[in-house]
């Protein structure tokens, strides 16, 4: 196989401040061959975005790049702009994480798909869209004659993910980068689009980058594997090798750190990622490693390994093989079971509002028949893809949108309230959503977010308040410096803790976890659940955990409802509806969970 | 009011010298916002502190001096009646001020309040709300000042409530947009959880999360004031004599236009312009400044 991409010795720093140029990437040396997938993996701010934008060169002004990118034998740092332009698109094609953002959405498909091909291949209208007919097939969007002079909200996500494939594969670019491509999708969604690339690579001998921060997409597809930590390689080699025997420490606790159905505890990653200005010297991953030794943080260790990847370590983990988990003993129901939160006959339907000419429209409801229950301390997981009404289920649970049917907590039917009392019950209901930033407010202090529920409660008094909110910080295992800081100075997986904490200082029985950590990298995923699970147990909280991703859903809640269309299909204790899916809907869920064979030490 | 363009903005390009560009350059980069306070800053200066500096009294007549052009004696020169321009301008400054500041206010507030009880409040109340607002707003606002300034005695506290009434409806649909945009966010449903009321979810998370906005299109309602009063004044309806306005004081060079009183015509027109550049480059520059961190 003849290599499509090569990079070698390639060095990216980019403008930061006033402090001039911060190196982001260090010496990136790969190799992507005709045919193949190389995943390029690594969390946010490892460099791997930043390595796939300087292939195409559309890296933010100021950047420095030193090194070699070959593609199909050019190097690419020496061509001007007008050279450049032909080479995006036309010799790689891209795609991004959210296509309904690259599409435009004033123009149907097929002009879309056309012009990407007209505007390098030249050629007649009609030739065009010929070409976006048969493209629209390739890629599995059914009935693609029709769908032709759609507009891309027409699409749903995953189809939009398919049209946008298609747009980059006009005029059969040699190497396709895949940023992030299936981040926001439904795993089952995310997995045709996967099978689709792997597809499309081999019938058109077409490299692939494949970027992602998520281990579990890659296994199935990728052909290698480049793991950057840090703005630097640390492992990289055959993707079967890599997850038989990953030979680097980072590696492995990534690896640890993906939520996999029917595990114990995830593994943490003790520590953060290190800011570009602040990288150690030696071993970059050495300050967070468990089995860091003196000579680690001298100087960058050489690549080691001659059987299977090669690891940029100093001491690469032996190629033996692991203990696997034994499967998770199938836990005995809760005894007593006296219920905490009892919801019955549940119906939710949005509707528009009237108009002056036009009367209310009422849409299929968003959620029907829904009766279930919850044990205090238990921890309820609701699964099922998006669209299915898991949200409108917690918002519901929430009070915050109007239902027809009955929610009772402690016995005690919310229909029944209004004003100040019903807010005093609602209180006892808290809820962390998914995406942290979003749920806090970006011009008040974090001590003062955490604070917010405290004065709510008539707590009063600068020193009462400052304790406590340390004390709540510290719960969520941050330091109460942090309380003097804006949302914006704070990590993701930090201000998930400072919603958390939030949460907390309402001391409510009851939390409904909105996707809680499908907006954070593995690593501070892993650590945020485990948090969540000693929570618990110390405040004998219950659960409601909404989540898309079996695995993260089996990792926490003692019991699982399936939700379908508005409908639960099918609820049982964790265990057994893994061992034993009742409805093939679930099956299919559980099979789409990330399948990653287990390691542990 | 974003529309509003930006002076000094589009004016890099094409400037024949190069120095001058990129004067131009620095000011609509960096200089927007410093720019604006200098001269609000110089504004409030002749309003408020020059009348003691220059202790003249501007309703002195001096009949053989009348229709003087600057002198030693008169540093603006006269008007018709020889009283000096300067003394003028600087008590214009104040009776215009001490209108259009308080007004502002005024607007700015009623135009908050409105906003947030339309945004927050029960569907129905915003439907009453926001209809009445189009009612007010099909009407030319110039209108109906006059028409109310014909109906009340005229007076400072008549033109505050008059002015202040009149120019909020913009900033309160303005604030019930941002309103409803802001009250289905995360953190605004996770405080209702809390059990906030929708007034403490207005005062402590609204107001803050609008706050570029409010600063700016406040500081565009001062701006908008002045340029009102003096409109006002200009027609006769707003300060009234024996005191002067930088309006009233345009409107009776006017008269005697033909006879070419340039100082009796630049300085309040440049003080009126200098108010709304102000207002706009403040506003400008705090929004390019602050206005990005929603």
């Amino acid at each position: 196989m003849s290599a499509v991409l090569q990079i070698y010795n390639l060095s990216v720093s980019l403008p930061r401040g006033r402090a001039g140029n911060v190196a982001i990437l260090d010496e990136l040396n790969l190799t992507v061959a005709a045919g193949e997938m190389l995943a390029l993996v690594g969390e946010s701010g490892s460099g791997k975005t930043i390595a796939a934008l300087s292939v195409m060169r559309l890296l933010p002004p100021g950047a420095e790049v030193t090194g070699q990118i070959n593609l199909a034998g050019r190097d690419l740092t020496t061509l001007d702009e007008r050279a450049m332009r032909r080479v995006r698109g036309r010799d790689v094609g891209m795609v991004f994480q959210n296509p309904l953002a690259a599409l435009n959405p004033s123009r149907t498909v097929a002009s879309q798909i056309s012009e990407a091909y007209r505007v390098h291949q030249g050629g007649s209208a009609r030739a065009a869209r010929a070409r976006a007919l048969e493209l629209l097939g390739e890629v599995g969007i059914p009935d693609p004659a029709k769908r032709l002079d759609d507009y891309p909200h027409q699409f749903s996500g995953g189809m939009r993910q398919r049209v946008m494939i298609a747009m980059s594969l006009a005029c059969s670019p040699k190497l396709l980068i895949a940023d992030e491509p299936t981040t926001g999708l439904d795993p089952l969604i995310a997995r045709q689009i996967m099978a689709l690339i792997a597809r499309l690579r081999r019938e058109h001998e077409m490299g692939v980058l494949f970027v992602t921060h998520d281990l579990s997409v890659v296994e199935e597809h990728a052909d290698a594997i480049h793991v950057l930590y840090a703005g630097r390689s640390v492992e990289w080699g055959r993707a079967v090798d890599f997850f038989a025997h990953p030979r680097h420490p980072y590696s492995e606790a990534l690896l640890g750190s993906v939520a996999r159905v029917g595990q114990q505890r995830l593994q943490n990653i003790p520590g953060n990622l290190p800011e570009p200005e602040s990288r150690p010297p030696g071993c970059r991953f050495a300050p967070r490693c468990a089995y860091r030794q003196p000579d680690c943080e001298a100087a960058y260790p050489p690549p080691l390994g001659r059987a299977g990847t090669r690891a940029a370590c100093l001491y690469p983990l032996p190629l033996t093989d692991r203990i696997s988990y034994a499967q998770e003993a199938e836990k005995p129901p809760a005894s007593n079971f006296t219920p905490q939160l009892e919801v019955k006959d549940l119906m939710v339907r949005y509707t528009s509002a009237a108009g002056l000419f036009r009367p209310a429209s009422t849409l299929p409801p968003a959620l029907s028949d829904i009766a279930l229950s919850l044990g205090r301390g238990e921890c309820l997981g609701i699964v099922g893809e998006s669209g299915s009404g898991k949200s409108t289920l917690g918002r519901a649970v929430l009070q915050m949108i109007p239902y027809q049917g009955h929610i009772l907590l402690d016995g005690e039917d919310f229909a029944a309230l209004r004003g100040k009392p019903k807010r005093q019950q609602r209180k006892r209901i808290q809820v962390v959503f998914q995406d942290p930033r979003e749920s806090l407010n970006p011009r008040i202090k974090i001590g003062d977010i955490i604070a917010e529920p405290l004065r709510l409660a008539g707590i009063s008094g600068r020193a009462e308040l400052k304790r406590r909110v340390d004390a709540l910080l510290g719960r969520v295992g941050l330091n109460p410096e942090m309380a003097a800081r804006l949302p914006s100075g704070v990590s993701g997986g930090q201000a998930q803790r400072i919603a958390i904490a939030r949460a907390l200082a309402a001391e409510p029985e009851l939390i409904v976890l909105d996707e809680p950590t499908s907006s954070l990298d593995v690593s501070t995923q892993a650590m945020l659940l485990n948090l969540l699970k000693d929570l618990a147990l110390e405040a004998g909280l219950s659960y409601i955990l909404i989540s898309h991703d079996f695995a993260v859903v089996s990792y926490m809640a003692d019991r699982i409802a399936v939700l379908n269309a508005g409908r639960i299909v099918e609820m049982n204790h964790t265990g057994r509806l893994i061992a034993a899916p009742q409805h093939n809907y679930t099956a299919a869920l559980i099979g789409a969970a990330p399948q990653l064979r287990t390691y542990s030490r | 009011m974003s529309e509003r363009a930006l002076p000094g903005g589009g004016l890099s390009t094409g400037m024949p010298s190069a120095p001058l560009a990129r004067l131009f350059g620095w000011l609509a980069l960096r200089g927007t916002l410093a720019t604006g306070l200098a001269i609000t800053t110089a504004i409030l200066f002749i309003g408020f502190v020059a009348p003691f500096l220059y202790p003249v009294d501007p309703f002195a007549i001096h009949p053989d001096h009348a229709l003087e052009a600057p002198s030693l004696m008169f540093p603006l020169g006269t008007d018709e009646l020889g009283r000096d321009e300067l003394a003028l301008m600087l008590s214009g400054g104040f009776a215009t001020l001490i209108v259009a500041l308080p007004s502002a206010v005024l607007s700015f507030v009623v135009g908050v309040a409105y906003g947030l009880a339309s945004g927050l409040g029960p569907a129905w109340l915003d439907r009453v709300l926001m209809r009445l607002l189009d009612a007010i707003l099909a009407l030319p606002s110039l209108i109906i000042l006059i028409f109310f300034a014909s109906l009340v005695t005229l007076d400072n506290t008549s033109l505050i409530l008059l002015l202040g009434l009149i120019a909020w409806p913009s900033l309160a649909r303005l604030v019930r947009n941002e309103t409803i945009a802001q009250r289905g966010r995360d953190f605004v449903l996770a405080s209702e959880q809390l059990g906030a009321t929708r007034f403490y979810i207005a005062r402590v998370h609204l107001i803050r999360v609008m706050a570029p906005v409010l600063v700016v299109n406040g500081t565009f309602l001062v701006g908008d004031s002045v340029f009102a009063i003096s409109g006002l004044s200009f027609l006769g309806l707003g300060v009234q004599p024996p005191q002067v306005s930088w309006g009233s004081m345009l409107e009776s060079a006017l008269d005697i236009v033909a006879l070419d009183p340039w100082w009796l015509i630049l300085p309040p027109g440049l003080l009126i312009f200098g108010s709304l550049l102000a207002a706009s480059l403040t506003g400008q520059g705090l929004l390019a400044r602050y206005g990005g961190g929603r």
